[in-house]
């Protein structure tokens, strides 16, 4: 199963069914009811990239030679960063009027470029009233990122992803009324720690456990759950404490029934948080995240041409051609070699020398439409309700809401009122005003009143964002993952064209969608011309 | 060496009048530069058209034709039927734009090198030839479009775009709107197309049209 990787709780397709023997009983018990984490774990090992060394370069003095940079999204600043560094000549073609791409950040007066729905962000001027509109996380394994953010001096502080004091709201469960999610998931795994109890004492084992073995596993199993001696949830103050437990003897919660749970699918989601990418400790770029961007243009501001769309691209043997329409004129750059992170799907819109299973491949790739939304909230009302950071989950359209960290105890605050990353198209295709309609009514189930205390909403539909008309390559067409012919493809993305073009960014890589990826690929580039050049007579 | 193209630059702050009776949305940044000249993102550099976002190709059509589908298109003339998907992409496109701005887009668009599109449909083209006969009465019999009969020139567009057009033309996905009238017209024509077959048989022809436009 391909995993998004914008998301970590996106509802996972129900297991095959497929027939049951008694051996296999405890084994689907666990994979079923999402405490699989063990059981499920060589699955998992495939879609979790092996956290790497982070990537450095040791690239041979530029002597001079010229690279021309197409796009200023993370991997063309870092390859003019890197070339810089060593001496290049290098220039950053960039058509829109910011570098960053998909490290956007909104805040006071940001020119939000939807094609056909520009908006200027009207949140109050003050530092922790931002918005990432694009890349949110970076999980502690993306070391490679995070060593240039060491680097470049941009400051880092924790992003709270999981929180058990957010919300679960789904139409179907309750009436709707939203619950703590720490109430959904201690009873879930009540419940299920109780089958698995009733499973481990019933079942025969072809391969029966020792008495200690038996012990150990059922402690676990007992201490999942929270289940008393006999092996039955009778609830648990993990849920929460109705009343008391400081001065006065605590009150639990009441047991919310099984079959009242299992009316939502988000348990799917709950229960496996925090795993994967999300696993790691995640990280923001303090302030927002486009500071990222803000440190790599310390060390290359000047090379940058903003406004610089590229027009067309000629692949010659000696070097490349590139024109670009920059304040109402075409003009023509040449270098010895070029680094293009452009949307592959936007490349193929370009005048262009490539050869034709090249241009197969760009064409190839599609394009994802993640969408999310923002509202600036007159008051931290979350923070009245324990909330400090985290994600709410709701089954309808808008599906998350995200509290912020940042400013913590002030008055104000912009918190994340929509993001969806597999059915973007939804409120892409509505009008400003109906979406945001869409999100007050979704945000009032969980949070009444939200109409009146939030407002200034900011939407970015990534589909129809200038210049990029889309959130992230999606190259697998099967569920099955990827294809020979797809690898195929991908290759030959990845090798440079002629020795002098190279494709980069995170569309150039097995896991798009994440900055590290993007990184990855720019350092792909480099040390393949690098290794080139050194064996290649000067 | 730079070439300079004469563009008339026409930068309008137009944003948001929509928006801003929203609860308080987004106003105008000042200072910020922005004109309506962002069609090349989805059109391609000189609106050579792009499969990968399914935009066809806009340099070399005629001024009436283009001016017309964009107020169509503004109007939800065009673009509006849930069937019409690649449509339904463009409308918000040209809802915003101002006469004035169309017709600064449609000098922008007529300084654009234009590049006839490669064919990637493959079809009979003889049988095409045969289906053509009718077509020839309004696009004329090198597919070069009629001013007088409201049919734009077909050679040299891209052969994926003709395709979607037919289709949604006979699924009434495009000229069904009661108020297109040029539509219409083309919609009834679309009778003569048996199915898929003979729209790819047509577009064939249509193609190979271009190929002596290139000669
Ligand atoms: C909604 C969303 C959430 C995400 N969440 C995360 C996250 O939490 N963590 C994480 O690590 N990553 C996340 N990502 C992914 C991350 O943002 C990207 O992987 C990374 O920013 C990609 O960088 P890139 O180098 O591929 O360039 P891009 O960002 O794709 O930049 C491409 C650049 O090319 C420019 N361009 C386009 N056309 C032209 C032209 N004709 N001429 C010149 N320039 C042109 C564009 O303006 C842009 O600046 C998220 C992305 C999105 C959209
Ligand atoms: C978000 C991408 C996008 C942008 C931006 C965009 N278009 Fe389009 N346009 C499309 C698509 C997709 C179609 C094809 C619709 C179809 O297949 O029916 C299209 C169709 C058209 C057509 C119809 C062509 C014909 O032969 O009938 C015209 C005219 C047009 N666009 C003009 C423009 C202009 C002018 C602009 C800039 C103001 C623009 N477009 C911006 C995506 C876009
Ligand atoms: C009676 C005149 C007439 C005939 C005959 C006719 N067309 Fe058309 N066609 C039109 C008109 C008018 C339009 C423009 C419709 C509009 O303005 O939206 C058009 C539009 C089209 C388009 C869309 C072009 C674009 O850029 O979006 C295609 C493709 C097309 N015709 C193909 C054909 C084919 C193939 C035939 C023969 C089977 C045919 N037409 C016969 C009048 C005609």
């Amino acid at each position: 199963m391909i995993r998004n990787p914008f998301c970590d709780l996106q509802p996972m397709k129900a297991e095959p069914a497929r027939p049951v023997s008694r051996r296999e009983f405890l084994h689907l018990l666990a994979a079923t009811g999402g405490a699989g984490a063990v059981v499920k774990a060589s699955a998992a090992l495939g879609l979790l990239p092996a956290s790497a060394e982070a990537s450095t370069l040791q690239l041979a003095p530029g002597n001079g030679r010229s690279a021309l940079i197409l796009g200023g999204g993370l991997s063309g600043l870092t390859v003019a960063h890197e070339l810089a560094k060593t001496g290049w000549d290098c220039t950053i073609l960039e058509a829109s009027q910011r570098c960053g791409g998909r490290i956007f950040t909104v805040r006071h007066g940001t020119l939000i470029d939807e094609l056909g729905n520009r908006q200027v962000c009207d949140f109050d001027d003050a530092p922790h009233l931002y918005f990432n509109a694009g890349a949110a996380r970076i999980p502690s394994t993306h070391r490679t990122l995070l060593n240039y953010c060491k680097e470049l001096e941009v400051e880092l502080e924790i992003f709270v992803n999981e929180n058990k004091s957010c919300w679960v709201q789904d139409d179907a469960m309750l009436g709707g009324r939203p619950v703590r999610n720490a109430e959904y998931t201690t009873h879930m795994r009540g419940f299920l720690a109780e089958l698995m109890a009733k499973a481990m004492t019933e079942t025969d084992m072809d391969e029966p456990f020792t008495d200690s073995e038996a012990e150990t596993l059922l402690g676990m199993i007992r201490s999942f759950g929270n289940l008393d001696e006999e092996h039955v949830y009778r609830g648990s103050f993990r849920a929460g404490h109705a009343s008391g437990g400081y001065l006065d003897d605590g009150v639990q919660k009441d047991i919310i029934a099984l079959r009242d749970l299992l009316k939502t699918r988000l348990g799917m989601g709950l229960l496996r948080a925090s795993e994967g990418e999300t696993g790691p400790i995640l990280l923001q770029a303090r302030g927002g995240m486009d500071r990222i961007v803000d440190g790599f243009l310390r060390q290359i501001g000047d090379r940058v041409r903003y406004r610089a769309m590229v027009a067309s691209i000629d692949v010659r043997d000696d070097g490349v051609e590139v024109a670009c329409d920059h304040d109402g004129s075409r003009r023509q750059f040449r270098a010895d070699y070029c680094f293009n992170c452009i949307p592959t799907h936007l490349v193929t819109g370009l005048d262009h020398n490539f050869p034709a299973d090249y241009v197969e491949a760009l064409g190839y790739v599609r394009r994802g439409a993640a969408y999310k939304a923002a509202f600036q909230a007159r008051e931290r009302f979350w923070e009245q309700q324990d909330i400090y950071g985290g994600i709410t989950w709701m089954t309808n359209p808008s599906r998350q809401i995200w509290y912020p960290i940042a400013g913590i105890h002030q008055r104000k605050g912009v918190i994340l009122g929509a993001y969806d990353y597999i059915n973007g198209m939804h409120h892409t295709s509505m009008t400003q005003q109906q979406r945001v309609e869409a999100h007050l009514a979704d945000g009032e189930k969980v949070h009444p009143g939200y109409r009146e205390l939030v407002e200034r909403p900011v939407t970015v539909a990534w589909h129809r964002m200038n210049h990029m008309l889309g959130c992230s390559a999606r190259w697998p067409r099967d569920s099955g993952g990827w294809s020979q012919a797809e690898q195929a493809r991908y290759r030959l993305l990845q090798a440079p064209l002629n020795g002098r073009h190279y494709m980069i960014g995170d569309q150039i890589s097995m896991h798009s969608a994440w900055m590290e990826s993007a990184l990855l690929s720019a350092h792909w580039a480099l040390n393949d011309l690098d290794l080139r050049l050194r064996n290649s007579p000067a | 060496m730079p070439i300079t193209c004469p563009f008339r630059r026409l930068f309008r702050i137009c944003l948001l009048a929509a928006a801003a009776s929203l609860a308080g949305s987004a106003m105008a940044a000042p200072g910020e530069r922005l004109d309506d000249r962002y069609c090349t993102t989805c059109h391609g550099a000189d609106g050579r058209g792009n499969e990968a976002v399914q935009a066809p190709k806009l340099a070399g059509m005629a001024s009436w034709y283009l001016r017309l589908q964009l107020e169509n298109y503004r109007a939800g003339i065009r673009g509006a039927h849930p069937g019409d998907i690649e449509g339904l992409a463009m409308q918000p496109m040209a809802a915003g734009l101002t006469d004035e701005s169309i017709e600064d887009i449609l000098d922008w668009i007529g300084g654009w090198k234009v590049i006839p599109a490669t064919p990637t449909i493959s079809g009979d083209v003889a049988a095409g030839a045969a289906l053509y006969r009718t077509c020839a009465t309004c696009h004329g019999a090198a597919a070069e479009g009629s001013e007088a009969l409201g049919a734009p020139a077909l050679a040299g567009q891209n052969d994926w775009y003709m395709v979607t057009q037919l289709e949604n033309f006979l699924a009434g996905a495009r000229g069904a709107h009661p108020e297109d009238i040029r539509g219409a017209q083309m919609r009834t024509m679309t009778a003569v197309l048996g199915g898929e077959q003979d729209i790819r048989d047509v577009v064939a022809y249509i193609n190979s049209l271009t190929a002596r436009m290139v000669e």
